[in-house]
């Protein structure tokens, strides 16, 4: 392990996983282990067809089928008001079942009730809806022209379904049309999907009180109540939602789906429990895709290698319905942060986005809100004006970086960035993995007609979502919680409004609370995903549980130790103001051999408080002030067999900075798991739709994820710039590797093939589009095949 | 997924024979491969269920078939729809019954078929393959079915007593 922490009580130890030996024992709690005394099963007929009308939808032999319970279609749940449900930022409303036509292959026709989940499945088979096939528009430039409109419900007749921009417009135009280079490159970032090792499901009932009970794969607990309460019209208080163990999410489980609700009627209107769990097909085709952004990359510079300016136009395909999971504010999430790590003086940035008869989505894979997408555009742009100018693609970066006496720095786009001192981390990096040596060493290849290729990406993240007065999901600002509660023995609980999916929250919580209250990592549990318990939180996703559940817990632990103070003083028999928190003890000021432990405090404050109010514990509401900004220096180093055009990648060095590291450990497989899921978007996945929106990658045989034999080795390190605004310094880390990874496999790649002519190629940069590519450039077709 | 196929039948039966076989809508369907059900809405109209088998897919499809017989051309259209376990499909074929001169028919085919769902996703690798043998085994099925029928071959076929 290489992620390097200056260790304390607890915070910067790489303490193992609380949570690692239940899961390593296959102990975990799932919603699919829920059992519930007579639960009936779900299973959706889906829709084969894109883009057809529903003439007519027959029911009467699924309910022949025997075990088959009930079926739900649009029109029942349109009777009960329930035909709809709003998607996460507001602007748009998906149907739950398709009501009068269908708008994406395996979009959700009909719900089966059944008492097993085979007689599910054969009810749903034997749905029979007669389909008017309508034209299909699974191209968004297509969309553009509003030939065929997918979205009459609507009341904007067009296809279109937001323009956004930041930044200086006039500004930018003036700054590219008078620089004396410039480079300008359509780069796509194509459709992904999160493929969460458990797929999403849920149970529901309701209990004895009339109470509904709703287990479910849900990254946003409390968000999901309070969306369910303004669907169903059930009261909030009527709704209890549990979201067990989660095997991933990376996104994927922040949307309400389509399944949850029918799940929920079915169990109101047949009076069981009802258990929905999709099938690796139906997670792949019809939940939350990500990316799909079609960016015009335009950078001005001066010959010497200035940034002057920088334009970004992007059209962006969001499939049938606006699904985006983004911040009301911000319909293309934080793209904004596209200047990346360098100093432009003046930039524009702007997202068109578009209907199209593709599974709806746009959720941040990993990723704070669109960011893994404006970090590969500025990263892939940085490395072809670099060709453009005959620079080295380190040189032009470390001339163009916001230099560290420039924090906090504002953005041409508007965003102040807190901290970093990106020349440290790309020369750590630089001297790790030995870049003179390398260079060397691919003259002496390339003079031999070898292809090696020499890839960076130095990436800015914004994470920590958010100052609540940007940040929003349905009007809920974007807070965090935590409660703490000590026990009489110094033992205790932390509880969250986020919800680990394999973060590591149960270690990483405990040991903040440990730092600062002095007590043992070890006998502090830590609960979240209940919503009767836990405090309301936003959840976890966009990498913000650090940056905004983790400063809550710290201050809600400096709240606790606050009221410790009080019994310190009367244990210590002194007043308040002469005792002080040193080395993890209450200490009389000055007198170093009279102190109390937190354990003694915990113990005396149900047992001898005097005065005090009795117990120990607090909350705190944490609003953070500003996004923490962590950075990295990346480094892929592959050799490409000309013959085959076969990529392996021969090293990857990640330098992180992300501020304080609460656990290193925990970190470096973060890092690890981020690193491997870029690789996959750089080299193997991509889904894709035919011209007639068939869906061709509807399993893990078709949509590749890497296994150990494909991954490559991974070498890590960090910096240190602490966030200012973090209680403690900390800037979060799960996607940072996600989002920094995928320009630095590519530009390794182009890389290679640069003496070949080749100066750009779409992800995924497979073995098949590399020997193309190889053999068009060979052919003299490099211009017209290659470049776009 | 769209799939496109052609190809041809030369039967020993002569052309009154081979047209009056292949625009009676139920003796074509009980030409297809692996057919299960037949059922007769009217002359031009049946409902049928076939046993599909692509890849790993298994199931069973129900499809509307119904043909479009242009006696003057001697040509027969075809249009089926129908699907099942989440797929659906989609085909337009015609046929041309020509007169080889000897007694003989050669009966040229194409058609043009829209695949959707699973079969087209997980039998994707196959599928092309796959109903291309299906179709060409239907048009194979109506040649011997037809030499079933008229054991002697037609009169005045080429090599038969006139």
């Amino acid at each position: 392990m290489s992620i390097e922490s200056k260790p304390r009580h607890s915070v910067g130890k790489a303490m193992k996983r609380k949570e690692d030996p239940r899961f390593l024992q296959g102990k975990g709690n799932y919603v699919d282990d829920l059992k519930v005394p007579g639960m009936l099963y779900l299973s959706l007929a889906r829709s084969p067809y894109p883009h057809a009308e529903i003439k007519n939808i027959d029911i009467s032999e699924a309910m022949k089928v025997p075990g088959v319970k009930a079926v739900i279609i649009g029109k029942d749940l349109e009777a009960a008001g329930l035909g709809w449900l709003p998607t996460f930022h507001g602007f748009d409303k998906q149907m739950v079942l398709a009501i009068g036509k269908v708008l994406f292959q395996y979009q959700e026709v009909a719900a089966v009730f059944a008492e097993s989940r085979a007689a599910a499945e054969d009810g749903a088979e034997a749905v029979q809806v007669d389909y008017a096939p309508l034209p299909v528009v699974a191209d968004p430039f297509a969309s553009k022209t509003d030939q065929v409109l997918l979205r009459p419900d609507r009341d904007s007749k067009t296809n279109h379904i937001f323009h956004w921009e930041v930044g200086n417009k006039d500004g930018t135009e003036r700054a590219l049309a008078s620089s004396a280079k410039k480079i300008k490159q359509r780069i796509w970032f194509q459709r992904c999907h999160p493929a969460p090792l458990e797929p999403c499901g849920c149970v529901a009932w309701f209990d004895t009180m009339g109470r509904l009970q709703f287990h479910v794969t849900s990254q946003a607990p409390h968000v999901y109540r309070t969306a369910l309460a303004l669907v169903t019209g059930i009261a909030e208080d009527k709704i209890h939602v549990v979201s067990p163990d989660i095997g991933g999410g990376f996104g994927n489980k922040v949307p309400v789906y389509p399944g949850y609700v029918c799940a929920i009627v079915g169990a109101l209107k047949i009076g069981r429990p009802v258990k929905w769990i999709e099938t690796r097909t139906e997670n792949l085709t019809s939940t939350g895709f990500a990316r799909d952004y079609h960016m015009d990359v335009e950078i001005g510079a001066t010959p010497d290698g200035r940034v002057t300016a920088l334009h970004v136009a992007t059209t962006a395909d969001h499939g049938a319905f606006d699904a985006a999971a983004d911040p009301s504010k911000y319909p293309a999430g934080i793209f904004g942060i596209v200047t990346g790590s360098y100093d432009f003086p003046v930039a524009h940035a702007e997202v068109d986005a578009y209907f199209t008869n593709k599974a709806p989505g746009g959720i941040a894979y990993r990723c704070s809100f669109r960011v893994t997408e404006a970090s590969y555009a500025i990263e892939r742009g940085m490395d072809i004006l670099a060709d453009e100018l005959g620079m080295d693609a380190v040189e032009l970066r470390q001339k163009n970086f916001v230099k560290k006496d420039q924090f906090p720095y504002p953005s041409a786009l508007g965003f102040t960035y807190d901290s970093g001192d990106y020349h440290n981390t790309l020369g750590v990096a630089l001297e790790k993995v030995g870049y003179k040596a390398l260079l060397k060493e691919q003259a002496e290849r390339r003079a031999k007609g070898e292809l090696m290729g020499i890839g960076f990406s130095t990436f800015t993240e914004v994470v920590g979502a958010g100052p609540s007065k940007h940040f929003d999901i349905l009007g809920i600002k974007m807070f965090d919680s935590a409660e703490i509660r000590i026990h009489p023995t110094g033992a205790g609980i932390v509880r969250a409004g986020t919800k680990s999916q394999g973060q590591g929250h149960e270690t990483t919580w405990a040991q903040i609370v440990a730092e600062e209250l002095g007590l043992d990592p070890q006998t502090i549990m830590v609960e979240e995903g209940d919503t009767d318990t836990a405090p309301y939180g936003l959840g976890t996703y966009a990498s913000r549980s650090t940056p905004v559940a983790g400063a809550a817990i710290t201050m809600a632990a400096r709240r606790v130790r606050e009221k410790a103070r009080k019994i310190a003083a009367h244990l210590l028999e002194v007043g308040e103001g002469d005792v002080e928190w040193v080395d993890y003890k209450f200490q009389v000021k000055g007198v170093p051999a009279k102190t109390v432990t937190m354990k003694e405090v915990a113990f005396a404050a149900y047992t001898n408080m005097a005065t005090n109010e009795p117990g120990l514990e607090a909350t705190y509401y944490y609003d953070p002030p500003n996004m923490t900004y962590p950075c990295g220096a990346y480094v892929a180093v592959v050799d490409i067999d000309r013959e085959t055009g076969e990529v392996k990648v021969r090293r990857f060095l990640a330098v992180d900075d992300c501020g304080v590291v609460i656990n290193p450990m925990v970190v470096e497989g973060q890092i690890h798991g981020g690193l491997t899921e870029g690789f996959a978007m750089a080299y193997m996945q991509e889904i894709q739709y035919d011209a007639e929106g068939n869906h061709l990658n509807t399993n893990f045989a078709d949509y590749l994820v890497p296994t150990s034999a494909e991954t490559p080795r991974w070498e890590t390190a960090n910096t240190v710039t602490p966030s200012p605004h973090h209680p403690m310094g900390a800037k979060g880390v799960g996607e940072s590797p996600n989002v920094g990874s995928p320009a630095a496999f590519v530009n390794a790649v182009i890389d290679a093939l640069s003496p070949l002519g080749i100066r750009h190629l779409d992800m995924p940069v497979n073995r098949d589009k590399v020997w193309r590519a190889i053999r068009d450039a060979e052919a003299g077709k490099t211009g017209a095949a290659v470049f776009a | 997924m769209k799939l496109q196929y052609t190809g041809e039948e030369k039967i020993p039966v002569a052309p009154p024979a081979v047209w009056a076989f292949v625009s009676d809508a139920e003796k074509v369907a009980r030409c297809l491969p692996d057919v299960v059900e037949v059922a007769v809405k009217d002359p031009t109209h049946v409902d049928t269920v076939v046993q599909v088998a692509v890849g790993p897919v298994r199931g069973k499809f129900k499809m509307a078939m119904e043909l479009m017989p242009d006696p003057a051309r001697q040509r027969i259209e075809m249009k089926v729809s129908g699907g099942g376990f989440g797929s659906a499909v989609d085909l337009k074929a015609g046929a041309d019954a020509v007169d080889a001169g000897d007694g003989t028919t050669l009966l040229k085919w194409s058609g043009e078929a829209e695949v959707r769902g699973p079969v087209a996703a997980v039998g994707g690798r196959v599928l092309d393959a796959q109903a291309h043998k299906v179709i060409a085994q239907a048009f194979a099925n109506v040649r011997q079915t037809l030499i079933d029928l008229n054991p002697g071959g037609t009169p005045g076929a080429q090599g038969q007593p006139a």
